[in-house]
Formats: C-alpha cells, sequence, structure tokens
C-alpha cells in the first residue's frame, strides 16, 4: 500500500514541471515552519508574537529595499542599514523642530538622495555595486561621526505622545506598515515600466542595453526605492524607540540580506518578487525566534541563519544547474 | 588595443582609437614613465605619493619619518596584512572572499579559548579552523558552481554566529600577558614578532608566486578561467585551495592579533574587511580579477597602514580615517567602472559639439 500511494506520488511529482515542484517545495518548507512554530508553546502568546511582528518588520523593510538592488542585477548593498540610521536621525531631528509630516518627508528625502548617488555611479559608470555600497556604508559612518560625535538624539517628551506606535487589528503598526510595503514594492515591479524594465536590465545587461532600455535611469530608480524604502525603515525604528543613532541599525544590513538569499532571490539578478523577500524574511525570522523559545541562547542565531543561508544559496544553484 | 595587428580590415572606430593611440603616445615620450605608471608598479607609486603627502601635511616637525611611525606602520601591517593577502589572492582569481572578516573573528576567539592551555594549541586550532572552513567553502564554489559572493555571505554570517557560539557570547581573556607583550615587543627598532610573521608570509607568497607555476595559474584562473581550463591548470583546485589559503591567513591574522590585545570577543574584531578590500586595491589588485601579485599587495597593505598611522601621528580626528578610505575605495570603484571611458569619450564629443 504504501509502495503503491509513493509510487503514485513520485509519477505525479515527475509530471509536474520544475517551477510547480518548487511550488510544492516551498509551501511545504513554508507548512513545516507553521507546524514547528504553532508546536512551541508561548509562541503564539501576545508579547513573543508582537516582539517577532515588530522586529521582521524592521528587518522586513530593509529587505524590501534589497530586493530592488539584488533584482536589478547589483548584488546587494552594505550601506542601506546605515542609510536607514541616517534617516532615523533626519527624522528625530526635523520632528523635534518642524512637526511628523516634515520629519518623514526629510527622511525619506535623505534616504533617497544617499542610495540615488550611489545608484548614479553604479548605473552610469557601472562601477562595482559591492565596492561602491561598502564605500558609502565607510563614508556614512565617518561623516556622522563628525556631525554628531556619536551621540543619539532623542525625541522631545511633547511628542512622544503622538507618535505612532499603537496597534491596528492586534498587529503592532510597524508590522501593517512592512505588509504595505510589500505590496507597494510588488506594485511597482509588477506594474509599472520601471519594474519590467529592473527585470530585463537585472537578467541581462548587455541584451536590456542593446534593446535601448533605460539602463541608466532604471538603475538610479532602482536605488532611489531602496533608499526610500529604508527610510521608512529609519522612521519606524525612530518612532518606536523614541531616539536615534547610528548603531541602531548595525545588525538588520546582514538580516536583511540573510532574508533575500533565502527567499530565494537569485543572486545574480533578473528573478524573485516581493513575495519571496516577504517568505523569506517570515522564514528566517520564524527559525530564529523558535530557537530562541526552545531555549537556543541568542548567539546560535546567526550561527544558524548562516548556515540556512549557505544550504539555501546551494540548494538554488542545484535547481538552476538541473 | 587588441584589434592592432589582426590585418582586418579596420572600421571606422578602429581608425578612431588608432589616432587616439597616437596621440597618447605622444603626450608620453618617455619608456621611463610609461613604466613608472604601468599597473605593476602602480602599488609603489601610490605608496610614495601618500608618503610624500603625509610628509608634506607634517610639515618638517618630523612625525611621519619617524621611527615610532615606522613601528606603528609595521604594527598596522600585521594586522591587516595576512587577511589582506588572502582576500586579494583570491581576487587575482576573481572571486571574492566576503567571509574574511568573520574568519578573523572566529580564528581569534578559537585561538584564545584554547590557548590559554598552549599557545601553540591555540595558533593549531585557529589554523584548523581556517583551514577547514575556507576548503568548506572553495568546495561548495567549485562543486556547485556558485558565484562566491553568496557562498561568502553565508560564510561570513556563519563564522560570525560560530564565533559568538564558541565564546558563549562574551569577551574571552588570554591569560598569559607576558607573551602578549612579548609579541608587540619592539625587535631592531621597526619590528615586532607579530609584524615579522606577516613579513615572512608575504616573503614566501612572493617567492611561491614568481618563481613557480602557481603564480600564473593564479593569474590565468583569474584572467580567463575558460582558457586556463583548457590549456591545463587545476581551476578547481586553485579555488579550492585559495579559499582556504585566504581563510587560514584570515585566521592566523586573527589568532595574532588576538593574543597581542590579551583578549577576543565575536563582535570586536570584525573590522577587517574594509582595510583588506582597500589594501588588496592599492595593491594593483583588479576587482575583475586576472591582475596583481603578493608584491604589489605587500606596497598596497603598507600604504594602508602608513595612512592610518600616519593620520594618528599627525592627531587626525578619529573619523578622518573613514573619510579617507571611503574616498579611496570610491576613487578606485569609479577607476576600475567598465563605462567610465565611454562615459567620458561621450562627454567630450558633447562639448566638441556645443
Amino acid at each position: 500500500m504504501v509502495g503503491v500511494s509513493s509510487s503514485a506520488a513520485r509519477t505525479l511529482w515527475l509530471r509536474l514541471k520544475a517551477p510547480s515542484r518548487l511550488l510544492v517545495v516551498r509551501v511545504a518548507i513554508m507548512l513545516a515552519l507553521a507546524a514547528l512554530a504553532l508546536a512551541t508553546p508561548s509562541f503564539l502568546s501576545a508579547p513573543s508574537l508582537t516582539t517577532l511582528l515588530t522586529t521582521i518588520s524592521f528587518v522586513g523593510c530593509l529587505a524590501i529595499a534589497m530586493t530592488f538592488v539584488t533584482i536589478g542585477g547589483n548584488v546587494m548593498s552594505f550601506a542601506l542599514g546605515a542609510t536607514a540610521a541616517v534617516s532615523a536621525m533626519v527624522f528625530v531631528v526635523v520632528l523635534n523642530t518642524a512637526g511628523y509630516a516634515s520629519g518623514v518627508a526629510a527622511a525619506l528625502v535623505a534616504g533617497a538622495v544617499i542610495t540615488g548617488l550611489q545608484g548614479c555611479l553604479i548605473g552610469f559608470l557601472r562601477a562595482n555595486p559591492i565596492i561602491v555600497s561598502i564605500a558609502a556604508s565607510v563614508l556614512i559612518y565617518g561623516v556622522a561621526q563628525r556631525v554628531t560625535s556619536n551621540e543619539t538624539v532623542h525625541v522631545s517628551e511633547t511628542l512622544i505622545q503622538s507618535l505612532l506606535k499603537g496597534k491596528l487589528f492586534g498587529a503592532p503598526i510597524e508590522f501593517i506598515v512592512f505588509l504595505g510595503l510589500t505590496a507597494f514594492g510588488q506594485a511597482v515591479l509588477s506594474f509599472t515600466t520601471f519594474g519590467r524594465n529592473l527585470f530585463y536590465i537585472g537578467s541581462g545587461f548587455r541584451a536590456a542595453e542593446a534593446v535601448g532600455l533605460p539602463t541608466v535611469r532604471t538603475t538610479i530608480l532602482a536605488y532611489v526605492w531602496a533608499g526610500l524604502f529604508a527610510g521608512v525603515t529609519g522612521v519606524l525604528l525612530a518612532s518606536r524607540y523614541n531616539q536615534a543613532n547610528m548603531e541602531f541599525a548595525l545588525r538588520y544590513d546582514y538580516d536583511a540580506i540573510a532574508a533575500v538569499l533565502v527567499g530565494g532571490i537569485a543572486i545574480q539578478g533578473g528573478s524573485g518578487s516581493m513575495l519571496r523577500t516577504f517568505a523569506g524574511v517570515a522564514a528566517v525570522s520564524t527559525i530564529q525566534i523558535v530557537l530562541l523559545l526552545h531555549g537556543f541562547r541568542e548567539e546560535w542565531r546567526l550561527f544558524i541563519t548562516g548556515l540556512i543561508v549557505l544550504a539555501v544559496v546551494v540548494l538554488y544553484s542545484k535547481r538552476q544547474r538541473q | 588595443m587588441s584589434n592592432h595587428g589582426h590585418g582586418g580590415k579596420p572600421g571606422p572606430t578602429a581608425l578612431a582609437s588608432d589616432t587616439s593611440a597616437r596621440e597618447r603616445a605622444g603626450a608620453i615620450p618617455v619608456p621611463m614613465l610609461a613604466r613608472l605608471l604601468s599597473p605593476e608598479f602602480r602599488p609603489f607609486l601610490i605608496f610614495i605619493v601618500a608618503l610624500g603627502g603625509l610628509t608634506l601635511v607634517d610639515g618638517g616637525e618630523g612625525r611621519i619619518l619617524s621611527s615610532v611611525t615606522a613601528f606603528s606602520t609595521l604594527q598596522y601591517f600585521s594586522t591587516f596584512g595576512l587577511v589582506a593577502l588572502g582576500l586579494g589572492l583570491t581576487m587575482v582569481i576573481g572571486e571574492f572572499d566576503l567571509s574574511v572578516s568573520g574568519v578573523f573573528g572566529l580564528g581569534g576567539c578559537v585561538a584564545v579559548l584554547y590557548g590559554n592551555e598552549s599557545i601553540w594549541l591555540g595558533i593549531a586550532c585557529a589554523l584548523g579552523v581556517g583551514i577547514a572552513f575556507g576548503m568548506a567553502q572553495g568546495f561548495i564554489v567549485t562543486r556547485f558552481g556558485i558565484g562566491s559572493v553568496p557562498v561568502t555571505l553565508g560564510g561570513l554570517l556563519t563564522a560570525n554566529g560560530l564565533a559568538y557560539v564558541v565564546t558563549q557570547n562574551r569577551t574571552v581573556s588570554f591569560d598569559n600577558i607576558d607573551l602578549a607583550l612579548l609579541l608587540n615587543e619592539s625587535i631592531a627598532t621597526f619590528f615586532s614578532i607579530r609584524s615579522l610573521v606577516a613579513i615572512a608570509f608575504f616573503v614566501i607568497s612572493i617567492f611561491v608566486f614568481f618563481s613557480t607555476r602557481i603564480g600564473r595559474d593564479l593569474t590565468a584562473t583569474g584572467s580567463n578561467r575558460r582558457a586556463a581550463l583548457v590549456s591545463g591548470v587545476g581551476v578547481g583546485r586553485i579555488i579550492v585551495c585559495s579559499f582556504a589559503f585566504s581563510a587560514t591567513m584570515s585566521a592566523l591574522g586573527g589568532a595574532l592579533l588576538s593574543f597581542s590585545l590579551a583578549s577576543a570577543s565575536p563582535a570586536g574584531l570584525a573590522d577587517v574587511l574594509v582595510p583588506a578590500i582597500i589594501a588588496s586595491i592599492l595593491g594593483g589588485i583588479s576587482l575583475a580579477g586576472g591582475m596583481g601579485n603578493p608584491l604589489g599587495l605587500a606596497a598596497g597593505v603598507v600604504t594602508l597602514s602608513l595612512l592610518r598611522s600616519g593620520l594618528n601621528a599627525l592627531a587626525a580626528p578619529p573619523y578622518a580615517n573613514d573619510v579617507a578610505s571611503a574616498l579611496i575605495l570610491f576613487a578606485v570603484a569609479i577607476a576600475d567602472a567598465p563605462y567610465l571611458l565611454r562615459r567620458f569619450t561621450a562627454a567630450t564629443a558633447w562639448l566638441h559639439r556645443n
């Protein structure tokens, strides 16, 4: 009986086309993770879930920003965390003097300009994106050290009450923003000319250039989008903690990169979606929280995340070779 | 340039580049100057410029051309040199080892943890971890044909996590203070045991690179992998060995630094990736691979170290180093950018038209 059913399953499996096979694997992994999470006592208790949702929202927004860079064929950015921290500081400073709306606007502009300038170097000159982003992050930390002398800026007392930090439908506001950004980012990728061009350019720069796609403009725009999303991350961070400093987003860079890789966004560019990044963020965060709740200490988190990233990288390459 | 001498019909572009080549040749009449500007010599030229610049800023107060600055330059050399040597050689073969900073920290933590029993056991453990880690990464890169950036990104996270795990997220201290002092004690004014170790590894690497076929094979693997494979270079072996070498050097560098600081923490040693990249690039190693050698790399590390110790000696504010590093990286990214010449030509043409 077992033999019959397994051979039937095997036939069915072989009849599936490669993409749907992958879908089956993905759904199975997500279900397994969900089951693991639900089987963990105290996972669904409110404090743990709220903390989880808030933390993954910060990493998630940054991962959405990162996805624009990766899909466009520019691997990763190591400067988005620093950009988010700068945006957070700009937000707090402007908020204290000119109000909430100006604060958000200034933070978004700061993020877009910082990242957009890197996009100019990468899009116009085709400079190496990894080196440019590392240089940018070093420069941001250097200049910030000069400007802020390593100090923390605080939101003034009278404004704290009015900040967005409540709950909506039982979920923290950060998570709602993250969901919104995922949907928005996906819409930008799916329904705009920019999004379509980004996929073409990411999958083959020379070909895209040969058929006359606006490679420079699209690459710069991808970085501007990434900067805007990093700016939103900064606003969320500052609103949650009522303060901002350059240490804020120090570890989010690597978490975001891990999420993008685990989500299965091809590192060579040209494929992927915001939904996959969302799945990657969810998977990485769920595993981390389950580990924590099962009594693994905090230090195992990074190690196991690293192993998962390596495993996913290897698995995806295997699929591509087939 | 490679089109010349093919004997084919010269198209309009070939003609244009011909005239511009002649013009350029006219601008540089002396072969000596051409040799000075050649890629092999560039690292030394940059070093001379950096030394001259710092001396000028110093304004004759003797802060740069002093034995103290020379000693501290060599101390920086020993901190960054081994990592840069490993990373640089992976860049020569056209790969990129992002994991060096993770392995550097891991090596330091492992060395201190086991070094309290015996220093040799500590070093052996660090080297063992380095070799195993590097070989695993190299194996994944060759066996599965994946780019080295995602693999070593995973490696970086894993090594960093492993450092947190083995130290249980705390700073571990090294009890042998005498040894820590001995490692940094000055020998013959300029050197210390630590810097002599780094120099020794550079000398060995330079010797091996130039006098065995390994150097040629590395360059061939980096400049044209397919051609290298066809002409009988063991490309897979070269890649695995390069990653193993890179991780081993990083782990050793981390071990030596942690011994000399008499402590190690998983978070504290992470900041070597950026200096190592800068040193490699200053050392004449191209991001595209197939260029550079350990001799130029040594000059690159010396330049980077001189900038650090020089800025310290001139009492420059702490952010000056970050800003200088960032500007160097930007300059190299722009100078190495594949479309720089094209955009420049287009811009000059546009200016001529208007």
